[in-house]
């Protein structure tokens, strides 16, 4: 790709075409002591050629909302509401035959575990040879084959060991499969959940620099789910945070990382361990995670806020625009009447 | 054939507390709310248990339901289900002036047909005797008297009758019923008899002694019981103990006889009951410890890795340096841990008793041969697979639902104590 | 003596196809089945010597005469210590020679088992795969339509038919097939006819059959196949179908499954390809204990059926008190069970690419 290409999609990022808007969404799980409100009613667009970093502490409902763009939430859990537009259409209203060809084809997913993702009695090669002839079934058992090869190859992974079996290799080669998979058909948009959660660091840093040629070369978008703040700040273009199901802050990753707004953000960025920082003093955040059951009232956060108002058990705050493109949902920074700072 | 492995609770894996309560549901709640959770399971539960107590009324209780003693002969051989036993009945032709033999003209001799040897004829005679002697016995005068004509076939006694050669003629109802189609003009009247005769019928028939099926098939659920229970019972007390012992003793002891259980588990159990009965000789006692030996691995291998999962567990580290003594922890710490599998096991078990015991006396290895059993009346049934279809159908058919009742009770007990398996 | 064919077969092609490396694997994985024979006729002659009942007076009645009876003490050699017995005992056992039949021609046991062993063979083979069949089908099925009314429908037949006495669904089979239908014949392995044109290789009588071109036969040993088989499959069948429906409901949630359906790979090819054949291994493993239910339903099935197998033989000969054949024949049910023990582990070693020899 040329520099110049490159700047076009830069302009394009900033511009921001929306490749693929979600609208309003709520998912929730059955269990037995009641529903879990796992995502509630989250919009967000995704920008093409970006990659969107989604975090949150774990169990916030950042993986269900991936699923759910994929339209892969399965039982007990369910779409309770929303829309997923994308490229034109919205996902919600096509049939499950043409969600199926979505998938795999236009809309990728690599997931969190890379040991437990590829199927253990199947060579590699098979598994993206299916992939492709499922999707493209003129193509030849050969044609896909040298396809195959081709992005193995170009994944960094020798060539010869196609025909081996998943269980012969790393964790960090197997996450390069699983985004080869992803490739196959050229996606438009990839979803990663946690994709470097399982990797040791220096495998992890490898992949991330991976990942980034990958986008300009393909004209990728990726979205990256992960709890892992050093992650997003390495490779986002665009930060979202996410708390109990909802969105608290959606920004630039300089906007989000120097200028944060939502104190739930504030929380989570001083809980990184940051070299400079003596590791004793690292923050941790107080109070437990919420419980999406019984989601507090209000502004879920209030109960661990360290800049409660009254408001915030009462009612809602939007999430709103504080300054142009980035996004808060907190009283702090939005209108309401009478009941005052401390 | 429960999941016997799968019973152990998995290490919650990194979730937050509040998630983990989802699972911990109050016992209250679980009752009420298990219809909707468990679905058709919940009705496997409801539907089994009740079996289950009907069986075990019917086992404590057998005298209460069983209409007829199950070793006499009540009634005649191999009588079908609902089939009135044979009589012998008068055949009139339509216009006849008679309604029976009480009718017949005095002291005239009235010819009567009847098929060569056959008890019709006897039974005319006797009738005709007693109408005599009741007259004799009111005051009154004269007396009935038969001239019997005996004939090859059905068809020639009943022609007899049409051309009016014999005046009524006397066979036996079944053979009538075969015959009555050809004769429109005559008529069934009866019984010879006047007096009131034996037409109980068997509501599932009778065997070929003249037993009664479905008393002995009652009668049958007391020993499938009686065996079940206490090979179980005893299983479970020598499997458990061992369990707890070699988990918590660990060592060379625990290998030796993990593997000695494994064997014992591994290999068909109906033939190691076949060959230690065919040592012991046939009693029930015999049959019981035969199907004891077999079912003790199963506890045995339970209840030792719960053992060692639970001694794994800090509470018992806490309690060992605390200076409890071994028989106390056992006791009061991993003793209580494995009651919910084992109660699981043990329904199973009481059903795979149940058939491996009949499967004995099928064999004709369990139980002397008289004993009202259902492995027994099969095993005697199946010779007569070509006229008693009754005879091999009931019998299995009560092994099946009882085996089905525990088995389906341990099947939902599974569910119950172990959610887990629901959520997958 | 035709001992495990089958089995011995498979395994004899692994071991040439194979690797080295899977050649190793099988020796030791045969090194390792020895211990297991070991315990296994240890426990059967422990369980029969040590429980109370007088081996003499069950082989000869009670009113044998007190000569006879020293006669027969020495003979089985009785009088010996435990300890002896019990060596001569798996002497005996390795060496296969378990002594002469008690009653009758008086022909050495280990002739008499191989004989039979053939048609236990010809019975639990097809019967075994009518079970693998309907089960890997069915139970794929129930896991798919899981807590639906085919998924409880299929829950409810495998458990009735796992508490269906064997022996009375073969008198069940029988009374409508044979009796009430005729489409079948009664008891037996082959016709009376059929059976004096038929040459005598291998006891295998659909193989000699087949070897001798004597499709006459062929056609009679099938037809007396159906009923034993269809009984002791079908009653073997609803295990399988729990076997495979959990484990493939389990499969069904592995991250594989579904990183594959987020590649909208086919629900048909996620279901049988990835779930069912990857299910397939746990369900494997526990054939080795499926092959103990097997071997107990073979034992009714061959009474009800009049089929002449070992497990028949060992009926007769209990009812004949020849206490050597019964003691013999249980020894060598326990080298069955061994040996397909060893075979169903290298089966799994070899559907199975990450297993590491
Ligand atoms: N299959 C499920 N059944 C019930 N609850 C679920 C299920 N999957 C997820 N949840 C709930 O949804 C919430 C969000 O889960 P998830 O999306 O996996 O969070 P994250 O990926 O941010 O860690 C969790 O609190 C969890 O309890
Ligand atoms: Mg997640």
């Amino acid at each position: 790709m040329t520099q110049d290409a490159i700047a076009a999609d830069r302009s394009s990022v900033a511009t921001g075409d929306v490749l693929y808007s979600i609208r309003d969404l709520s998912v929730e799980y059955g269990t037995r002591a009641g529903e879990v409100a796992a995502v509630d009613r989250v919009s967000l667009d995704i920008r093409k050629g970006e990659i969107l970093g989604l975090v949150g502490e774990s169990g916030c409902g950042k993986s269900t909302l991936g699923k759910a763009m994929m339209r892969m939430i399965s039982p007990p859990g369910r779409i309770t509401q929303g829309e997923l537009w994308f490229a034109g259409e919205d996902l919600m209203t096509v049939s499950e035959a043409q969600m199926r060809e979505i998938r795999g084809a236009r809309l990728g997913m690599v997931f969190q575990d890379p040991m437990t993702s590829l199927n253990p009695l199947s060579k590699i090669v098979d598994h993206l040879t299916e992939t492709i002839t499922t999707h493209e079934p003129s193509v030849s058992e050969a044609a896909a084959r040298d396809r195959a090869e081709q992005l193995i190859g170009r994944l960094g992974l020798r060539v010869e060991r196609i025909d081996d079996y998943p269980h012969q290799f790393s964790g960090g080669m197997r996450q390069r499969i699983m985004i080869a998979l992803a490739l196959a058909l050229r996606a438009d948009l990839v979803i990663a959940d946690e994709p470097t959660t399982a990797l040791d660091v220096i495998v992890e840093a490898q992949f991330l620099d991976l990942l980034r040629e990958l986008r300009a070369e393909f004209d990728l978008t990726i979205i990256m789910i992960t709890h892992n703040i050093g992650v997003v700040a390495e490779v986002a273009d665009r930060v979202a945070v996410m708390y109990a199901g909802r969105m608290a802050e959606l920004g630039s990753v300089d906007e989000v990382f120097l200028d944060t707004k939502h104190p739930y953000g504030q929380g989570l960025l001083r809980a990184v361990p940051n070299i400079e920082l003596d590791g004793s003093d690292l923050y941790q955040m107080e109070g437990a995670p919420p419980n999406l059951l019984h989601t507090p009232s209000g502004c879920p956060f209030h109960p661990r806020c360290p800049h409660v108002m009254p408001i915030c058990s009462e009612r809602e705050p939007a999430f709103a625009e504080v300054t142009p493109g980035h996004r808060a949902s907190c009283w702090l920074f939005q209108e309401h009447d009478g009941e005052g700072e401390r | 054939m429960t999941d016997h492995e799968n019973l152990e609770t998995p290490a919650p894996a990194q979730v937050a507390d509040w998630e983990l309560e989802l699972q911990k549901v109050g016992f209250v709640r679980r009752v009420l709310r298990a219809r909707k959770w468990y679905r058709a399971d919940w009705w496997f539960v409801v539907i089994s248990s009740l079996m289950v107590v009907g069986f075990l009324i019917i086992a404590i209780w057998p005298q209460w339901f069983a209409p007829h003693d199950p070793l006499e002969q009540v009634g005649p051989r191999l009588l079908s289900p609902g089939e009135l036993p044979e009589s012998e009945v008068l055949i009139l032709p339509e216009d006849s002036p008679f309604g029976g033999i009480a009718d017949f003209t005095r002291d005239e001799r009235i010819p009567v047909a009847v098929m060569l040897d056959t008890p019709s004829s006897e039974a005319a005679r006797d009738e005709a005797e007693r109408v005599t002697d009741e007259i004799a016995a009111s005051g009154g005068e004269g007396r009935i008297r038969l001239q019997i004509m005996r004939f090859e076939s059905i068809e020639e006694t009943l022609d007899a009758v049409v051309s009016g050669e014999a005046t009524a003629a006397v066979a036996s109802s079944k053979t009538f019923a075969a015959a009555a189609a050809g004769y429109p003009t005559l008529r069934n009247a009866g019984g010879v008899s006047s007096e009131a005769q034996d037409t109980t019928s068997f509501i599932l028939g009778t065997n070929q002694v003249g037993q009664d099926v479905l008393s002995r098939l009652i009668w049958g659920a007391r020993i499938a019981i009686i065996i079940g229970f206490s090979a179980a019972i005893a299983s479970f007390v020598l499997g458990v103990p061992l369990g707890l012992i070699a988990g918590f003793a660990g060592g060379k002891l625990d290998r030796l006889m993990t593997l000695v259980m494994d064997s014992i588990y591994a290999f068909p159990g109906l033939i190691l009951a076949i060959a230690i009965t065919a040592v012991l000789g046939p009693s029930i006692v015999n049959i019981i410890v035969a199907i004891a030996v077999l079912y003790i691995p199963t506890y045995y291998r339970i209840v030792r890795g719960q053992t060692l999962s639970a001694k794994e567990e800090l509470y018992v580290e806490a309690a060992k340096s605390l200076g409890a003594r071994s028989r106390v922890i056992l006791g009061r710490y991993i003793f209580p841990n494995v009651i919910p599998s084992v109660a699981v096991i043990f329904s199973v078990n009481v059903a795979d008793a149940i058939l491996t015991g009949a499967g004995l006396s099928f064999l004709g290895l369990g139980l002397p041969l008289d004993t009202p059993d259902w492995g027994i009346d099969l095993a005697r049934g199946q010779e007569f697979i070509r006229s008693a279809w009754w005879l091999i159908t009931f019998p299995g058919l009560a092994v099946m639902l009882i085996v089905l009742a525990f088995t389906m009770m341990g099947e939902g007990l599974v569910e119950i104590f172990n959610p887990k398996l629901r959520d997958r | 003596m035709v001992f495990g064919v089958p089995a011995a077969l498979a395994l004899l092609w692994v071991f040439i196809r194979g690797s080295e490396a899977l050649r190793r694997y099988i020796l030791t994985r045969i090194a390792l089945t020895l211990p297991m024979v070991l315990i296994l006729v240890s426990v059967v002659f422990f369980v029969l010597r040590v429980m109370p009942g007088d081996v003499v007076s069950s082989t000869l009645g009670p009113k044998a005469s007190e000569e006879v009876r020293e006669n027969i003490i020495e003979s089985l050699g009785l009088d010996d210590p435990l300890i002896v017995q019990y060596f001569k005992f798996l002497g005996d056992v390795v060496t296969l020679d378990l002594g002469d039949s008690f009653i009758g021609a008086r022909r050495p046991i280990v002739d008499e088992l191989g004989e039979r062993l053939p048609a236990t063979l010809e019975l639990i083979i097809p019967a075994a795969i009518v079970a693998l069949g309907t089960g890997l089908l069915f139970g794929t099925f129930a896991a798919v339509r899981r807590k639906r009314t085919a998924d409880y429908g299929l829950r409810l037949y495998s458990v009735i038919v796992y508490s269906m006495p064997i022996f009375w669904l073969g008198l069940l089979l029988r009374l409508v097939f044979s009796v009430w239908l005729g489409w079948t014949p009664i008891a037996g392995r082959i016709d009376v006819v059929a059976n004096t044109t038929l040459e005598r290789t291998t006891n295998l009588l659909t193989v000699d059959s087949i070897i001798s071109g004597n499709w006459s036969a062929l056609l009679s040993v099938l037809h007396h196949m159906i009923l034993p088989t269809l009984t002791l499959g079908l009653v073997l069948s609803g295990v399988f179908i729990r076997l495979t429906r959990i484990n493939v409901i389990e499969t069904l949630q592995e991250d594989y499954v579904i990183s594959a359906r987020a590649r909208g790979i086919r629900e048909r090819v996620v279901t049988y390809s990835y779930a069912l054949k990857n299910a397939m291994i746990p369900v494997v493993t526990v054939i080795g204990l499926q092959v103990a239910i097997l071997l107990a339903g073979a034992v009714l099935t061959e009474t009800v059926f009049n089929w002449p197998g070992m497990g028949r033989y060992l009926i007769q000969r209990i009812s004949a008190r020849d206490f050597q054949a019964v003691q013999s024949t249980v020894a060598v049910f326990a080298m069955f069970v061994a040996l397909i023990s060893l075979a169903v582990d290298v089966i799994y070693s070899v559907l199975d690419p990450r297993v590491k020899y």
